[in-house]
C-alpha cells in the first residue's frame, strides 16, 4: 500500500514530471479548444517525438494532454458555439446559450469544476477496478483475448459509424493494414510485393497520424473561411452554492461517463452525449429549459467526458483493449517503451500502473488552475486562422511520421492514408475502427494461431472450446448478441417485445 | 449517428471501387498460403478481406437502396469530393512529398507552407512569408533542437 502511495506520487514530486504534466494539460487545453486540432491528433503526432524520452516523462506529457484536451473542447463550445472536440458537441447545446446571456465566465467556471470532479472519480474507479480485473483477467487464455479484440473493433464500429457495415469494413481494413509485413511467426511476407520498406510493416503510429492528422486536416478545409462570433467573459469562478446544488447531477453523470468510457470502443464523445441525455431525463424541473442554457445540460457532458479518460483506461491496462481512440495511440506508446499492456502489467510493473493513477490525478488539478484562469487570452489563441493552421498540421504529420524510424517512406504513408481517410469520412465512415484494426488485428491473429494450435488444428475442437470454458463462452455469446442486434430479426424481435409487455 | 436520408454525389461508384478493392485483397490474402492450414500466415488476412467484401456488398446494397434526390452531374460529384481548393491542396500535398528528397524536409516544408497559406488565407505575400517564416523556425527550434529528431536531409540542399 506504502509502495503504490510511493509510485502514485511520483509525478508530484519530480520536479521535471510536475512540469510536464503541467505543460500538458496546458497545451492540451488549446488543443482540445481549436476546431480542427484533436487529441487523437495531437497524442499521435506526440509520441512519434516522445517514443526515445523515459517512459514516464512520455507518460507524464500524455496524461497531461488527454485530460487538457477532452476539457479544452468545452472552451470552445461555450465562447464560439463550435465544439473543439466531438465530446463537447452536448456542451455547446447549453453553453453557447449561456454564453449569449452574458453567462460566459460562470459557464465555464461550472464546467471546469465538474470536469475536474468528473475526472477524479473517473480516476477513482480506474485506480479500485483496473486491480479487480486484472485478477480476473489473468484466467483469459489466447482465445479469450482474440474475442477481446474483435469485440473491441466491432464496438467501436458499431458505435461510431453510419452504419454497421461502415463499421465492420473500417475494422477489417485496418486488421488488413495490420498484417502487412513478414509474418512474426513463420516470416512469411503478407502483402510485401517485394519491397523491404514493407517487411517490417506499417507502424500503427503512421497510420494514426494519416488518419486523424492529415484527414481531418483536408476535410476541415472546407471551414477555412468560417469565422467564429466570440463572447463577453464575466465572472470565472463559480459560486459555491450553485457547485453544491448542481453536484448531483455531475456525480450521476461521472457514473455514466466512467462506465462508457471503460467500455471498449466507447469515449468521452459518447459519454458525454448520453450523460446529457439523462440529465434531460432526470432533471424534472429545470430552472432554464434545456436547450436554452440550462446549467444541468452543460454539467452533465462535462463531468461526464472527463470521467470517461479514468474509465476508458480501465480495458486499455488491464485487458490490453483501448477505451477509446486516444487510449488505443497510448497502448501504442506503452508498446513502443517496451511495456505490454494487459493483465499483467499490474503485477510485473505496479509502479506504472500507480504512476499513471497519481499522474491522472495529478493532471486533473492542473486542469482546475488552467481552466479558471487565461480564459481573454485563451479565445485569442483559440481564433488562430485555419488557414494556417491545416497546412502547419501537415508539416508536423509529415515529420512525426518520420522521426519514427527515420523512413522518408513513411511520410509518403502517412499523406497517403491522410487521403484515404478522406475520402471514407466524405461517405459517412469512421478511421477509429481503422486504427483499431491496425493495432489488434495482429494480436488477433497471434491469439487466433495459439489458440488454434492448442486445438491440435481440429476446427471441431476449436469451435468446442468457446462454449466448454466459461470466460470464452460468456464472451462469445457477447459479440454473438453484438452481431445479433444489427440484423432486422433483431429488431423484429424488440418491437414484438415492446408490443408484448405494452398490452401486458 | 444516423445515416443521411439522401444519397451522396458519387457514393454508389465509391461503394463499388470498395467492393472492387475488397475483391482484390481477398485475392491477394489467399496469394499468401491459400487454404493449406488453420494456422498458416494468410488465414486472419483472408478472414478480414472476407469480412470487406460482405460488409462492401451490405455498403453497396444500401447505397442503392437510398433515393437519390437528382441525377448529380459530375461537376455536382466533383464538388463534393474534391472541390477546387482541396485539389490545390492535395496538389500541394503530393508535391510537398515529392519535394522532401531532393531539396531537404525543411525547405519543402517552408515552400509547401508558404504556398498554401497563401493560397488558403489571401492576405498577401508578405503575411504568407512571414508566418512561414515563423513556423519553419519553430520545428526547427522544437524538433531538431528540443526533441533532436534528425529531420530528413536533401540532395541537392542537404
Amino acid at each position: 500500500m506504502i509502495e503504490a502511495l510511493g509510485f502514485f506520487a511520483t509525478s508530484w514530486i519530480d520536479p521535471s514530471l510536475l512540469v510536464l504534466t503541467a505543460l500538458g494539460t496546458l497545451a492540451g487545453i488549446y488543443v482540445g479548444a481549436i476546431p480542427g486540432l484533436s487529441v487523437t491528433m495531437a497524442v499521435s503526432i506526440l509520441i512519434s517525438f516522445t517514443f526515445k524520452w523515459e517512459v514516464n516523462a512520455a507518460l507524464a506529457l500524455i496524461a497531461g494532454v488527454y485530460v487538457g484536451g477532452v476539457y479544452g473542447g468545452a472552451r470552445s463550445a461555450i465562447l464560439l458555439n463550435i465544439p473543439g472536440a466531438p465530446s463537447a458537441i452536448a456542451t455547446a447545446l447549453d453553453g453557447y446559450p449561456l454564453a449569449r446571456k452574458g453567462l460566459a465566465g460562470e459557464a465555464i467556471g461550472l464546467s471546469t469544476v465538474m470536469s475536474v470532479i468528473g475526472g477524479l472519480i473517473g480516476v477513482l474507479a480506474l485506480a479500485l477496478a483496473a486491480p479487480a480485473i486484472s485478477d480476473i483477467a489473468l484466467q483469459f487464455n489466447s482465445r479469450d483475448y482474440m474475442l477481446l479484440g474483435i469485440i473491441g473493433i466491432l464496438l467501436v464500429g458499431t458505435l461510431s459509424g453510419e452504419s454497421f457495415a461502415k463499421g465492420a469494413f473500417a475494422g477489417a481494413l485496418g486488421v488488413l493494414v495490420g498484417m502487412v509485413g513478414l509474418d512474426p511467426m513463420t516470416a512469411e511476407a503478407r502483402f510485401t510485393y517485394g519491397s523491404i520498406d514493407l517487411m517490417g510493416g506499417i507502424p500503427y503510429i503512421v497510420a494514426m497520424i494519416g488518419f486523424f492528422g492529415v484527414a481531418e486536416a483536408l476535410v476541415q478545409l472546407e471551414n477555412v473561411g468560417k469565422t467564429a462570433v466570440r463572447q463577453a467573459i464575466s465572472r470565472i469562478v463559480p459560486a459555491w452554492r450553485d457547485v453544491r446544488r448542481y453536484l448531483r447531477v455531475g456525480l450521476r453523470a461521472s457514473g455514466i461517463g466512467t462506465l462508457i468510457g471503460a467500455l471498449p470502443g466507447t469515449g468521452g464523445d459518447i459519454a458525454a452525449l448520453l450523460a446529457y441525455d439523462d440529465a434531460r431525463r432526470s432533471t424534472k424541473h429545470p430552472e432554464t429549459p434545456f436547450g436554452q442554457g440550462a446549467k444541468e445540460g452543460l454539467i452533465a457532458p462535462e463531468a461526464a467526458n472527463n470521467a470517461a479518460v479514468g474509465g476508458a483506461f480501465i480495458p486499455m491496462l488491464t485487458l490490453g483493449i483501448p477505451g477509446d481512440a486516444v487510449t488505443a495511440i497510448i497502448i501504442g506508446a506503452l508498446f513502443i517503451h517496451g511495456l505490454k499492456p494487459g493483465p499483467l502489467l499490474l503485477s510485473e510493473t505496479p509502479h506504472l500502473f500507480w504512476f499513471m493513477v497519481g499522474n491522472l490525478t495529478l493532471a486533473n488539478l492542473f486542469l482546475l488552475v488552467f481552466g479558471l484562469t487565461g480564459v481573454r487570452i485563451f479565445t485569442r489563441i483559440v481564433e488562430c486562422p485555419r488557414a494556417i493552421l491545416f497546412p502547419l498540421i501537415v508539416v508536423l504529420s509529415a515529420v512525426g511520421a518520420y522521426a519514427i524510424q527515420n523512413n522518408p517512406v513513411h511520410i509518403y504513408w502517412t499523406l497517403g492514408f491522410g487521403v484515404l481517410g478522406y475520402l471514407l469520412k466524405k461517405y459517412g465512415f469512421q478511421v477509429a475502427p481503422i486504427i483499431l484494426g491496425v493495432i489488434l488485428g495482429p494480436m488477433i491473429d497471434a491469439n487466433y494461431r495459439r489458440a488454434m494450435i492448442g486445438a491440435r488444428e481440429d476446427l471441431g475442437q476449436f469451435l468446442l472450446d468457446f462454449v466448454t470454458h466459461p470466460i470464452s463462452c460468456i464472451l462469445s455469446l457477447a459479440l454473438i448478441l453484438m452481431l445479433l442486434a444489427q440484423t432486422p430479426a433483431w429488431r423484429w424481435l424488440r418491437v414484438r417485445l415492446g408490443r408484448a409487455s405494452g398490452s401486458g | 449517428m444516423k445515416p443521411p436520408s439522401d444519397l451522396r454525389p458519387g457514393e454508389r461508384v465509391f461503394a463499388l471501387a470498395l467492393l472492387g478493392v475488397s475483391l482484390l485483397a481477398f485475392q491477394q490474402a489467399y496469394g499468401i498460403s491459400g487454404f493449406s492450414g488453420l494456422t498458416t500466415g494468410g488465414v486472419i488476412p483472408m478472414l478480414a478481406a472476407g469480412v470487406m467484401v460482405v460488409s462492401g456488398l451490405v455498403i453497396l446494397r444500401d447505397a442503392l437502396a437510398r433515393p437519390r434526390p437528382a441525377r448529380p452531374s459530375l461537376r455536382e460529384t466533383l464538388r463534393f469530393l474534391v472541390p477546387p481548393q482541396l485539389v490545390l491542396f492535395v496538389a500541394l500535398l503530393v508535391a510537398y512529398g515529392a519535394a522532401i528528397p531532393g531539396l531537404g524536409f525543411l525547405p519543402a516544408s517552408g515552400v509547401f507552407l508558404f504556398l498554401s497559406i497563401w493560397m488558403l488565407w489571401r492576405r498577401g505575400v508578405l503575411w504568407a512569408a512571414g508566418i512561414t517564416a515563423l513556423s519553419v523556425t519553430g520545428v526547427y527550434v522544437v524538433f531538431r533542437l528540443v526533441f533532436q529528431v534528425v529531420l530528413p536531409s536533401g540532395t541537392v540542399w542537404p
